[in-house]
């Protein structure tokens, strides 16, 4: 952009737009920091009773402690692990039936009913079952996360390839163009914004499913220490695993956004 | 006498659907020669698109025939250029060679030096959203041309460019398409812009389409549309093609 010869409107407006920028950025780390602070503050003065609420300093040297024990990264390495294959397996299975249902439309108009009450169901529900077929471990949790993004995966990956105007399939028939090749130069490129929206959610979704896996099942990983920190009646347990939690989740969560921000380069033209 | 590219025979089609069916075009015959320039109109909803779309092979008539002398597809435009935004200029361009699995040296040379003929050279590399309408339809020409088909299918294809765009764009297509030295078919509901471009109109009669009047265009100015335009005889075409195309629609 030309710097020179900008009118004087135009650099206040554009001093108006850092300003407001700023001001956001501002309120943001504001909130932030003062939940943390009246936190501490109410635990400090007797407000609330840090032994059932905890507080951030005990929450921060809890995590000092798990990490000095070797158990920090265990368990966070562990609940990633599940939750990043769960996610994977959903989005590659999700994908695939998607693309399948797209490619028979009668295929996809025999399962909607099915699809419509696995979607309508909740999958937690099927915790026991689960535990019973696959073991009380790993394999289960992974499978319930699993269960957890795929219907929702397959449901709006479909949507977007079903958005796709039937005259660019018009275009490309009067190219010549058959089936296989309609789905892989056009539908697919072109629902790629959809896929990455899919995946923002089917990511949620993950967690849900490893979490609560976790809570059913294991011997190990952030839900496990929820549970168990609850049992025991450690709640500065139970709170810092909810904090490496929320952290772990926007951490994946931002992978994902610049992720699809690298892959649809061609939207910054517009 | 030139030579016959396309015959169409009494062709006729019937739409159904589950409401009954509709008889869209009732039995049409005509020629299109070598290198000409045919024009359809007629009340929208008339049928024409239908007939574009049998010629190339997208529907199948119900009865009569249509042969093509030629062993290329033809070239289809639609009404909008369904650019893929993903894939540069050049890779829209090269879209019908990769469909048809022809894409080689060759093929590819041959696009780029159309890209290059038609002032598009320097936005090769840019993303359609780059473009404005009028360029992102001469894009859609060219990804057309890339294929060398001898007829061009043309629907509607300036319909959703503003007037200024539009009269510009007609201009520099008419170009392209006498330049390269093709056979074109325009379906348009805009009688100044067949006149203009076309040496043969057929005017469709409202549903089902039959051919309603045949003009065989001869213009004394001008060799571009816009410059066409000014002929004497432009009115008097247009007169003679308005009073014939029903208008209860």
């Amino acid at each position: 952009m030309n710097t020179n010869g900008m009118s004087l409107e135009h650099i206040n407006y554009l001093k108006g737009i850092r300003k407001k920028n700023r001001t956001v950025s501002f309120f943001r780390y504001f909130i932030l920091i003062a939940v943390i602070a009246l936190w501490e503050l109410a635990a400090r003065l007797g407000w609330i009773d840090p032994f059932i609420m905890s507080s951030p300093s005990r929450v921060f040297d809890t995590i000092g402690r798990l990490y000095r024990d070797n158990e920090l990264f265990h368990h966070i390495a562990i609940t990633m692990y599940e939750t990043v294959v769960g996610f994977l397996l959903g989005t590659i299975f999700g994908t695939l039936i998607a693309i399948i249902l797209w490619w028979s439309r009668s295929l996809a108009r025999i399962l909607d009913p099915y699809l419509v009450v696995l979607n309508a169901l909740p999958k937690i529900a099927l915790g026991p079952i689960l535990i019973v077929w696959f073991g009380a471990g790993v394999k289960s949790i992974i499978i319930m996360a699993l269960l957890i993004s795929l219907i929702v995966t397959v449901m709006t990956v479909l949507a977007g390839f079903n958005e796709i105007t039937d005259e660019k399939q018009l275009l490309m028939r009067t190219l010549g163009a058959n089936r296989f090749q309609i789905l892989t130069m056009v539908v697919l490129p072109a629902s790629v914004p959809t896929v990455m929206s899919a995946l923002k959610i089917s990511v949620g979704m993950s967690w849900v499913g490893v979490i609560v896996g976790e809570y059913l099942v294991s011997r190990a990983g952030l839900g496990y220490l929820i549970v168990y920190g609850s049992q025991v009646f450690k709640l500065d347990l139970v709170m810092s695993s909810i904090v490496i939690l929320c952290v772990l989740a926007a951490i994946m969560y931002y992978c994902v956004a610049y992720f699809e921000k690298r892959l649809i380069k061609w939207r910054d033209w517009a | 006498m030139a030579e016959i590219l396309l015959e169409a025979d009494s062709v006729g089609l019937t739409y159904h659907q589950p409401g009954g069916e509709t008889l869209a075009v009732d039995s049409i015959s005509f020629d299109v020669n070598h290198g000409e320039f045919l024009s359809i109109v007629g009340p929208s909803g008339c049928g024409k698109t239908s007939i574009l779309s049998m010629i190339a092979g997208l529907l199948k008539p119900s009865h009569g025939k249509i042969t093509l002398h030629s062993d290329a597809r033809p070239g289809y435009m639609l009404q909008r250029d369904h650019l893929l935004d993903w894939r540069t200029v050049e890779g829209n361009v090269l879209l019908g060679l990769q469909v048809k699995g022809t894409l080689n040296e060759e093929t590819r040379a041959f696009a780029n030096s159309l890209l290059d003929t038609y002032g598009l050279k320097e936005f090769a590399k840019s993303y359609p959203r780059q473009l404005s309408g009028g360029m992102r339809q001469k894009v859609a020409l060219i990804r057309t041309l890339a294929c060398s088909p001898e007829l061009l299918l043309l629907d509607e294809p300036f319909s959703a460019l503003d007037y200024q765009t539009r009269l510009m764009a007609c201009d520099e297509m008419y170009g392209i398409i006498r330049n390269e030295g093709k056979t074109a078919v325009l379906v348009t509901h805009d009688i100044s812009e067949a006149i203009s471009m076309s040496d043969r109109i057929l005017v469709f009669s409202a549903r089902p389409a039959r051919i309603k009047a045949e003009h065989t265009i001869k213009l004394s100015q001008g060799n571009t549309p816009l410059s066409r335009r000014n002929s004497p005889e432009f009115k008097d075409y247009f007169d003679s093609i308005w009073k014939e195309i029903d208008h209860e629609h």
